[in-house]
């Protein structure tokens, strides 16, 4: 589902793979398995700890202090490195560490003022600020930068050409050391020596300015992930480079020609900072994925595309990061820009669906595409996000995951939703459908029988009164057809109230004419002829008999208007007064009144200010 | 008298039939549809064409309004068809209650030599037979409660005001009495043209679209309802 395909037609959008990045391979994940590979690390952290023990071995007895803290921090460079092996793309930096710790102790190999340790420690005194610096400087990508590389290369040689230079310009004396001490000194010039000494120290000052030139740089460089992974390495790093530029101004400064201990020892302590700052990197890269957590939370809370791309720039940290729709997408001209989803038939994306500010500038092509499917395999939306989170593979792949789930049962609950409310209405229209024709059977019955009986009898009776000319029998005939004509016109009535035959037949605008007819109020009538479904109609009929009704009752209106507009797909009616208004809609009446016209599946609204009438506008669906 | 009679309610039936006797008329046929009783007054074949018929032939029809098959306006067709194969026949369409729609529909199917009375006038002998009479002598009869809502029809103002200003010269002369040639010299127009605004007048006053002398009437009644309005 997530699987990048090869044949993407975004492919030009794709950040290439690239072979040192930080995705684990799906069948090959891990590094040495773990019992085996702490067994190992501790065997070497021992056989180099032990030395860089010996290395300095003198030093114990003149400064133990300096020798054990640079003791640690060899032990913390060297732990850190063997730590970051298990890291995937960064063996380099892990060597790089772990090359820094084992020089560090080396670089006061001197202490031995004996043989050709003197000379080392003065030509190679500084190669493990070479390693650091590689490590720091490229930690966590794949690889270093070009500018870096020839830096570090031209740092490493300018160290070394410097250092020899002062070495051949000085004799072992002058340069602190005891004279039996193997020294190639070609010209022992103290001024020449002097100025060497003094342009190597100067030079690691610069060299250092320029780290922090580096570091500030991808500090500001890079952002999102990268960002919060590599600043404490990066802070680190600009308080050792301080460090050692400190140093180097100290030495420049040093009446002690060895070198000023209590730098050093300053120097030890901030760089100390460094392993303990990849350490937290490292850390940090391992508790990427429970961001996770607060993604599930954001998407469950909102499951739509505006509410998963906000949750999905919080995550992975990418504010350009966009999630595009395209599972309605209509289909686009072929040869325009809009670009296929693979195996989407007929679908297309948007042609232009890249906002402005989601292509960052610098690396306008560059972009990590994820597309997100239904369990049948439909697009539902594209991610599109920044080409560094090709470093955080396992995290945005993950990410995009949970999302992907979260809108597949955004939809899938959408669906359910739709189909509910189709049946409710389903179900809504049908029980209307039976009231309208239980109605109508009522007064059909009523007409049928009751009515024909009475009539019948009516009929009868008065067959019987002309055959008696006796004035009592006439006189009490007389008075049973009367009251006979007075039951028949209340059934009249009972039958019509309950559904007249005019609106089935006639239809609205005769059936209001006979309401308006009965009611002691000017109405004005402005009904359309035309027919809608019976049911619109019935419930539009009962609607305004009972507005009239209330108009009178209520309202002590002495106009109403009525006006009703049929077209293809609505029945909009206005009933409008001129009584004293402030109807309460809650009313029972009025209630009623809304309920009849929700269950045709129309809305009302219903208007009444105080004084100044009441207005009711419906709007009802024909079919 | 003679009366045939068709009404699906045989309680109804037998009552009115009691109550025709009682008062002197002959019930010569009855039926509990329209299309039994042209069946029963008209019978088909060619030796049916005289003799015994002419003995039995009805001076007027009562219809119930509200016959099988559909329960809605049988007694209007059922009155056009046998107005259409003898026009002396009177025609009384009852009904159980008064439809405006339903009168104007009768008097434009059979025009005069009928009548549309609710079903109580069964309630009073002597008016059913003497309306009856009348309807025989070619007379237009009409239940009072019908007559009010035709009335009633015609008091929408607003209809009169959809007219325009030619239409409302004619429905004037219309109201003055005079024909649609009178009305044609009037105005300086041709008879066709007239014709063609009086439909239109019906059409806007809701009237149905043909030029019958009830329609006529009715739209005079609402434009002297609407000139009342007005003053």
């Amino acid at each position: 589902m997530l699987a990048q395909r090869r044949d993407h037609p975004l492919e030009h959008l794709v950040t290439r793979h690239e072979p040192d990045t930080l995705r684990p391979p799906a069948d090959a994940r891990g590094g040495p398995r773990p019992v085996r590979f702490y067994l190992w690390a501790g065997v070497i952290l021992i056989a180099l700890g032990g030395l860089d023990t010996a290395a300095q071995l003198p030093l114990w007895r003149q400064t133990p202090t300096l020798a054990t803290v640079n003791l640690i921090m060899s032990l913390a460079f060297i732990a850190t490195g063997l730590m970051l092996q298990r890291e995937r793309g960064q063996r380099g930096v892990a060597w790089a560490l772990i090359l820094a710790g084992v020089f560090r102790s080396f670089d006061f190999i001197d202490a031995w003022n004996t043989g050709p340790w003197p000379v080392y420690a003065v030509v190679f005194g500084g190669i493990d600020r070479v390693f650091g610096g590689y490590a720091v400087l490229r930690y966590p990508r794949p690889a270093l930068g070009r500018p870096e590389r020839i830096y570090l290369a031209v740092l490493t040689g300018w160290m070394l050409v410097i250092r020899s230079l002062v070495v051949v310009t000085s004799t072992a004396t002058s340069a602190g050391y005891p004279a039996s001490s193997w020294w190639p000194a070609i010209t022992a010039d103290p001024r020449l020596g002097g100025i060497f000494a003094f342009m190597g120290n100067a030079g690691d000052a610069v060299f250092g300015l320029v780290v922090v030139f580096f570091l500030v740089r991808r500090l500001t460089e890079t952002k999102g992930l990268d960002r919060i992974v590599i600043a404490p390495v990066i802070a680190a790093g600009l308080a050792a480079v301080a460090a050692a530029s400190a140093t180097a101004v100290a030495q420049i400064f040093s009446t002690v020609s060895q070198g000023p201990t209590g730098a050093f020892l300053a120097e030890d302590l901030v760089d100390f900072m460094l392993p303990l700052a990849l350490l937290v990197a490292v850390i940090q890269r391992a508790l990427l994925p429970r961001n996770l957590t607060g993604l599930s939370a954001r998407v469950a809370a909102r499951a739509d595309l505006p509410g998963v791309r906000y949750a999905l720039r919080e995550t992975l940290h990418d504010p350009t990061l966009e999630v595009l729709d395209v599972s309605g997408a209509p289909a686009a001209a072929r040869g325009s820009r809009g670009a296929r989803v693979p195996d989407g038939p007929a679908r297309e994306l948007p042609t232009a669906p890249l906002p402005a500010d989601a292509l960052p500038s610098a690396r306008p092509n560059r972009r990590l595409v994820e597309v997100i499917r239904t369990d049948a395999g439909a697009p539902i939306a594209v991610v599109i996000a920044d080409a560094a989170l090709e470093r955080y593979r396992g995290l945005f792949d993950a990410a995009v995951r949970t999302s992907a789930l979260a809108l597949r049962n955004a939809q899938l609950q959408a669906e359910a939703a739709r189909a509910e409310l189709d049946s409710v209405r389903a179900s809504r229209a049908r029980i209307v459908e039976a009231a309208l024709g239980e109605r109508r059977r009522l007064e059909r019955d009523l007409h049928d029988g009751a009515q024909q009986h009475l009539l019948g009898l009516a009929a009868r009776l008065t067959a019987a009164m002309t055959r008696t000319r006796d004035p009592e029998a006439t006189a009490a005939f007389g008075h049973v057809r009367a009251e006979l004509g007075e039951v028949l016109a209340e059934l009249r009535d009972l039958a019509h109230g309950i559904h007249p035959q005019t609106l089935v037949q006639s239809g609205l605008a005769a059936a209001l004419e006979e309401v308006a007819e009965r009611l002691p109020l000017a109405i004005h009538l402005n009904v359309a002829p035309d027919r809608a479904p019976p049911t619109v109609e019935a419930a539009a009929y009962f609607t305004a008999c009972e507005a009239l009704a209330n108009a009178v009752k209520h309202a002590r209106a002495t106009r109403v208007r009525v006006a009703v507009r049929v077209t293809a797909s609505h029945l909009e009616m206005e009933i409008a007064d001129d009584g004293v208004g402030g109807a309460d809609p809650s009313g029972k009446g009025l209630a009623n009144l809304l309920d009849r016209i929700s269950a045709a599946d129309g809305e009302a609204v219903i208007d009444s200010p105080p004084g100044r009438g009441t207005a009711i506008r419906a709007r009802i669906p024909c079919g | 008298m003679r009366i045939a009679l068709a009404d699906d309610s045989a309680l109804f039936r037998s009552g009115v039939v009691l109550l025709l006797q009682a008062s002197g008329a002959k019930v010569t046929a009855e039926a509990s549809s329209g299309d039994e009783l042209i069946a029963c007054l008209f019978p088909a074949g060619p030796a049916a064409a005289h003799g015994p018929v002419d003995q039995e032939r009805p001076d007027a029809v009562i219809l119930d309004l509200r016959m099988p098959p559909t329960f809605t306006g049988e007694g209007i067709s059922t009155a056009a068809a046998i107005r259409a194969r003898d026009p002396d026949i009177g025609i009384l369409v009852l009904s159980t209650f008064a439809e405006a729609s339903h009168a104007s529909q009768l008097m434009e199917a059979v025009g005069s030599g009928v009548g549309y009375l609710l079903k109580d006038t069964v309630t009073d002998a002597g008016n059913l037979i003497s309306q009856l009479e009348r309807i025989v002598a070619g007379e237009t009869v009409l239940d009072p409660s019908v007559v009010r809502r035709l009335l009633a029809r015609t008091r929408s103002a607003s209809k009169i005001d959809t007219l325009n200003p030619r239409e409302r010269d004619v429905l004037a002369r219309m109201a003055e009495g005079r024909s649609n040639v009178g009305i044609a010299q009037d105005l300086f127009l041709s008879p066709r043209t007239v014709e063609a605004h009086v439909t239109s007048v019906f059409g806007k006053l809701g009237l149905g679209q043909t030029d019958t002398d009830n329609n006529r009437i009715r739209a005079v009644l609402a434009y002297l309802r609407s000139a009342d309005d007005q003053h």
